[in-house]
């Protein structure tokens, strides 16, 4: 090839080239405004994408997740939480239901980001359903039950399936445990963290089921001793002189000692009953 | 058998020359390499995108593979000629068949090991190279069994594009085979369910050979399982590979 045709070639090339980029960056900069994203929202339901995948299911799935990622990692989409369920749940927990961070993913955005922590929740029913063995998802759903919705009761439930799930992380018995305490149950949850103080496998657990344990042990004793001095009040008209007259009157069996072995405390003038060691946690 | 065999080398050595098989092999192992960038993009699941992709491509670029060379093999005898000189010799027609077919079958698994081995290397330096994914790359070497034997029977009586398009519509409706029990369901009893049930049962079933899926989530599959699978795909190619025959034994060269 002549010198001469080479460079008209090349020149073409680069013409060509040029006028590409150069189109590119008007039509990039044309279409900055619009809302990228939004074509997630007219995909169809995953149980039809399925059958066009041909077989490779799987990594479709894995393609829409990636697009959902950086869909959701840019905040000044107009209809980004209108869609958390159809994203995660129709079209990607249809495609792969044992999809778990899909579902993680959506509660995920819902609870945290769009402060809907039912919607949150309607996610990860749906996606512990599908993944009745995975015990991320309802270890999350308690997680929002307790955190955000303040529904203990709901929570414990949730930590409760957790923590019956081989490979569980053992936090959940923990968490399981406390849930009774936030209720009002101390004695449930006592006996929870009990449970957890003498199946420990490391100290580290075992120290903070310990604080539990002996927190609670003088709470209870001295919910049961105040209310039997109460009773005392109310059947003979004043507090009783000490705690012995408790005993004396069959109101309980025996005087308690706290879990490292002291006495409750007692005030004859107020009826006020204490403990002399310390509780070990500080929300207390 | 040693004709048939000395055929299937031979066809080996040819397909190991071909060039598409090297671009196909490239472009499967750049594949399998890109999802290590591709899971940087993720929040999460970064194991389950690189074990996807790698066994998609396996899968896929196997299937191509099967295809691209599969349909030339038959139509390349003829195209130059040399066809005339094997079926002089004493070599059966049918014998001539399952040598290409076994030939290429090597061809595919050759090419299945390397593709395995450099998924396994990113998954070890990843480290998740688990040994439960092996019985999905198993099960995809039966499905390329079957895609072959496609392939051949088509090429067996038509030209190399006509024999791609057939084997490539036969691999999309055997991966949507199962489907015709939805649409039987749908039917009222009557010729329709009976011609729904008819092609369940002749069409080939690719789906048999997906356990992609479960090996990626950890879900337990039973060995009678993927024993049956196998000997579905085995039955099924050696039924391709007969009729691939009984067509070849009828065409005319002239």
């Amino acid at each position: 090839m002549m010198i001469g045709t080479r460079l008209v070639v090349g020149g073409l090339l680069v013409a060509l080239l040029g006028t590409g980029a150069w189109a590119q960056a008007i039509l990039e900069r044309w279409q900055s405004g619009r809302e990228i994203g939004g074509q997630l929202m007219y995909l169809p339901n995953g149980r039809y994408l399925k059958v066009a995948s041909f077989g490779y299911a799987p990594l479709l799935a894995d393609l829409i997740y990636l697009w959902s990622i950086q869909y959701y990692g840019t905040y000044d989409r107009e209809v980004r939480y209108d869609i958390v369920e159809h994203v995660y749940v129709d079209v990607i927990g249809e495609l792969d239901p044992l999809y778990s961070d899909a579902f993680l993913m959506g509660s995920l955005i819902l609870s945290v980001e769009a402060r809907a922590p039912e919607r949150a929740l309607e996610i990860l029913d749906i996606g512990m359903e599908r993944n009745p063995e995975d015990w991320i998802l309802p270890f999350e759903a308690g997680f929002v039950a307790y955190n955000q919705l303040r529904d203990f009761e709901r929570a414990a439930g949730y930590y409760k399936r957790c923590a019956a799930i081989p490979g569980a992380h053992p936090v959940a018995r923990r968490f399981h445990a406390e849930m009774f305490n936030r209720m009002g149950d101390k004695q449930t949850s006592y006996a929870k963290w009990l449970e957890v103080y003498e199946t420990a496998e490391d100290d580290f657990v075992r120290d903070v089921a310990y604080s539990h344990v002996h927190d609670l042990r003088i709470e209870i004793d001295v919910e049961a001793l105040q209310a039997a001095v109460e009773i005392y009040r109310e059947n003979h008209g004043s507090y009783p002189a000490s705690l012995k007259a408790l005993v004396a009157a069959g109101l309980i069996q025996a005087l308690a000692v706290d879990p490292e072995g002291e006495s409750y405390t007692y005030d004859p003038s107020t009826g006020e009953v204490g403990s002399q060691s310390k509780y070990r946690l500080w929300r207390r | 058998m040693d004709k048939t065999l000395a055929i299937a080398a031979n066809t080996f050595r040819e397909a190991i020359r071909d060039r598409v098989l090297y671009l196909l092999l490239g472009f499967a192992l750049l594949m399998i390499g890109s999802s290590i960038f591709l899971s940087l993009l993720t929040v999460g699941s970064r194991e389950k995108i690189i074990i996807d992709l790698g066994l998609s491509a396996i899968s896929l670029f196997g299937v191509l593979t099967a295809i691209f060379i599969g349909v030339g093999l038959v139509f390349k005898e003829i195209d130059r000629k040399t066809i005339y000189t094997i079926v002089t010799k004493p070599v059966g027609r049918a014998q001539f068949i399952l040598g290409k077919y076994l030939g290429l079958v090597m061809t595919l698994s050759v090419n299945l090991v390397v593709m395995t081995i450099g998924f396994y290397l990113l998954l070890a330096y990843e480290g998740a190279a688990y040994a439960r994914l092996l019985p999905a790359v198993g099960l995809t070497l039966l499905e390329l069994i079957v895609v072959t034997a496609l392939a051949i029977l088509f090429s067996s009586f038509s030209t190399p594009i006509l024999s791609a398009l057939l084997t490539l519509g036969a691999y999309l409706v055997g991966q949507l085979s199962w489907s015709l029990r939805l649409l039987q369901d749908r039917l009222d009893p009557g010729i329709g369910r009976a011609v729904c049930e008819f092609f369940y049962w002749v069409l080939p079933n690719l789906w048999r050979f997906n356990i992609r899926a479960e090996v990626t989530h950890a879900v337990p599959v039973p060995p009678a399982e993927v024993g049956l699978a196998v000997v579905y795909g085995l039955a099924y190619a050696a039924l391709l590979v007969f009729i691939a025959c009984l067509c070849f034994e009828r065409r005319d060269f002239k």
